[in-house]
């Protein structure tokens, strides 16, 4: 039967090219465009560490002054406390012993002085972190590995560099135990990482989310030891100002990203409370006015709330999506013309024996095949859009960078995967269907005797 | 076979209503072969649609081989027309772009009767028309004689009990009209019931009864022979 619809549909098909292929490339184009949009969608909206989804938590806490938004300030998700920590209580965070491991940690730049003259100084983005980093993101390492929790309060000058990094600096090789130059001190090499692209990158969004991992961590306490001042910072008090390094430690501002490991939902509460209790006892020294709001969130919820997809990516879904809308709307009014031009055949097919079903079966057929034809026009289409998109958008910056993960990163973004594929076959299938079930259903309605007389 | 009680058709449009069929009571016994006959516009065509199930009527009775159809479900009827009836029209209606073969393959398609057994019927119903050497020419390709004799073998392949035929040599000359009508009286001697309306007074006296219509009503039944078993019952408004 299907064998027998598909040889009709493809005939009915052949009867009139021009007009199938009008209703083909409107198809596709529209599928193009929503598999465009969805491609680069999914890119954004993918869980970087699903199977730890249950056990890793961003820790904030409501620091803000009471009273309005200053002015400026988005006003999307204002209910939300800030992202970041101030040292204080990032701290306080990083003592309790509820948590499997805690982390604490910042991003800084710092210069990188190598040894070989034919490379000139240059800058890498470093993260200040606590031990439990490694462990806690699953970070895969290629040599060596990261350092006891011990060596974070001692400032100890040891370093993991990424692979770029080792790749740059030592052609690759196992570098462990040679030193590098970073901030002006010499550090040790104790572990060299693997590729790792934590897409996005949950842990620090603060870049948009969309970025490398760094190129080297070191000890929390080298904050102190090194002077290295944190990429970005936030004062929550209008009064509050980072004037000298001291003020990171002193001041209502907040730079540090606060990560905890819990072992199960017990442990999440009672590390809430732990929370809970701590802005509490700050309240009654006169700090943070608001209600409490500590938000204790998986890694999910922290990408939602971080609004990483993004309001234009979600637009563009959006849109393209109704256009393919339209497309189908074109197109049904297409296909209802040619299936009305050829009901004789169908009052025909009718009087010999055809029920209402078979009629609307072989009239569907025919645009769901319409659909797939268009479904994989439509896949080559947007092959070509991404391509255009990566070269236009996605690919700026690459030549000044020599790290070819940089290049990964961007083909990410366009990059489609199987599942993508399938969501094209599905897509067409859909498309074929919503254009073609009304026109099928009207021809398979129409009284048999009303075109055999118009024959 | 046919028995129609007192039928009526109304086609209703924003202006007008037309009664194309109104108290009409015919009775066709099996192996007939009945003329229909009358002016344009009189009903025969409603007539022939009412009796193959394509068309549903407004008022009265009809029984198909003892069968109320007007209880049928759509798909009901559907089986029927595929099973018991065979249709040959005016203008031949064979699908343009399928080859005689696949023409005379549709209705035994929907029967989904197994391949071999559909082929064995379609070589042997064309090989009945005569057209064994023409099975993979496409309708366009024939002559009207050839195409009209096509759409018998589809009419005929799936041993239909009646055989409705409207004006089936409407388009013909007066040769092929002869060839066709010598077909269908052969296949009536097999024993199908045919209906078929002919505008020729000629062909019609060559059935076994001739029935007029008049506005929608049977005005006149003339009858010329009868059929072996059965003797042809009168309609009523005679
Ligand atoms: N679908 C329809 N809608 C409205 N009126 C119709 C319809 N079909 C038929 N009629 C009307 O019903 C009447 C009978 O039509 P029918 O086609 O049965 O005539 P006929 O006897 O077959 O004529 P002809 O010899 O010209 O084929 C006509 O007046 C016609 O206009
Ligand atoms: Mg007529």
């Amino acid at each position: 039967m299907l064998l027998h619809d598909t040889r009709l549909a493809l005939r009915s098909l052949k009867r009139n090219p021009i007009l199938s292929l009008l209703m083909i490339v409107t198809i596709a184009v529209g599928i193009a465009a929503s598999m465009i949009a969805m491609t680069v969608y999914s890119a954004r909206a993918g869980h970087p560490i699903p199977w730890k989804e249950d056990k890793l938590f961003a820790v904030t806490m409501d620091t803000r002054d009471e009273g309005p938004p200053p002015p400026g300030l988005p006003l999307r998700n204002y209910e939300y406390p800030p992202f970041t920590l101030g040292y204080q209580d990032a701290m306080a965070v990083y003592r309790s012993d509820i948590p499997r491991r805690s982390v604490v940690m910042y991003r800084t730049g710092q210069l990188v002085m190598p040894e070989r003259a034919n490379i000139k100084p240059f800058y890498v983005p470093v993260r200040v972190t606590t031990a439990d980093f490694f462990a806690m993101f699953d970070v895969p390492f290629r040599y060596g590995g990261g350092w006891p929790r011990a060596a974070d309060t001692t400032a100890e000058p040891v370093v993991v560099i990424s692979k770029y990094l080792n790749d740059k600096l030592f052609g690759g090789v196992n570098s462990l135990g040679r030193e590098i130059t970073l901030g002006g001190r010499q550090f040790k090499i104790i572990g060299v990482l693997d590729a790792w692209m934590p897409h996005p990158r949950f842990y620090d969004l603060s870049g948009g989310g969309f970025d490398l991992p760094e190129d080297a961590f070191v000890p929390f306490e080298w904050v102190r030891a090194g002077k290295m001042f944190p990429q970005s910072i936030s004062c929550v008090r209008r009064t509050s100002r980072v004037v000298n390094f001291e003020s990171l430690f002193t001041e209502e501002c907040l730079w540090l990203q606060s990560w905890v490991e819990l072992a199960d939902s017990a442990a999440h509460a009672r590390f809430q409370d732990y929370v809970d209790n701590y802005v509490r006892d700050q309240k009654q020294r006169g700090r943070m006015p608001r209600p409490l709001n500590n938000r204790i969130v998986n890694v999910s919820t922290w990408l939602d709330m971080n609004n990483v997809v993004g309001d234009d990516t979600r637009m563009q879904v959006i849109v393209a999506v109704a256009f393919l809308v339209v497309c189908v709307l074109n197109t049904v009014g297409l296909i209802l013309a040619k299936f009305l031009s050829a009901a004789p055949i169908a009052g025909l097919r009718r009087a010999l024996g055809a029920t209402r079903l078979d009629i609307v079966r072989q009239h569907l057929t025919e645009v769901v095949i319409m659909g797939l034809i268009g479904g994989a026009l439509g896949l080559i289409l947007s092959f070509g859009g991404l391509r255009l998109l990566h070269a236009l958008i996605f690919s700026r910056g690459l030549e000044t960078s020599d790290n070819p993960a940089r290049l990964t990163l961007a083909q990410s973004f366009t990059h489609m995967d199987f599942s993508m594929l399938l969501l094209a076959v599905v897509l067409s299938v859909l498309t074929g269907i919503l254009a073609g079930i009304y026109p099928a259903w009207r021809i398979g309605r129409l009284a048999p005797a009303t075109f055999l007389k118009t024959q | 076979m046919i028995e129609m009680n007192n039928i009526s058709k109304v086609f209703r449009t924003d202006v007008v209503e037309t009664h194309a069929l109104r108290a009409f009571s015919l009775r066709v016994e099996p192996g007939e072969f009945v003329a229909i006959t009358g002016h344009s516009g009189s009903g025969k065509t409603t007539f022939l649609n009412v009796a193959g199930l394509l068309e549903e009527f407004d008022g009265g009775t009809y029984h198909l081989e003892g069968q109320d159809v007007s209880r049928l479900s759509d798909n009901e009827r559907s089986r029927i027309r595929n099973e018991k009836i065979g249709f040959i029209f005016q203008g031949f209606n064979l699908i343009p772009d399928l080859n005689i073969y696949d023409n005379v393959d549709a209705p035994l398609h929907y029967r989904r009767m197994p391949a071999a057994e559909r082929h064995k019927r379609i070589t042997a119903a064309l090989e009945r028309v005569g057209l064994s050497s023409r099975m993979k020419h496409l309708p366009s390709q024939l002559s009207g004689g050839q195409q009209q004799r096509a759409a018998i073998a589809r009419a005929i392949c799936g041993s239909p009990r009646v055989i409705l035929a409207d004006e089936p040599t409407g388009n013909l000359d007066t040769t092929m009209s002869e060839q066709i009508m010598e077909l269908l009286q052969s296949i009536n001697a097999g024993g199908t019931t045919i209906l078929m309306v002919t505008h020729n007074p000629e062909l019609a006296q060559r059935a076994h009864r001739q029935v007029h219509i008049v506005d929608g009503r049977i005005d006149q039944i003339h009858h010329f022979g009868t059929v072996q078993r059965a003797s042809a019952a009168a309609g009523a408004s005679a």
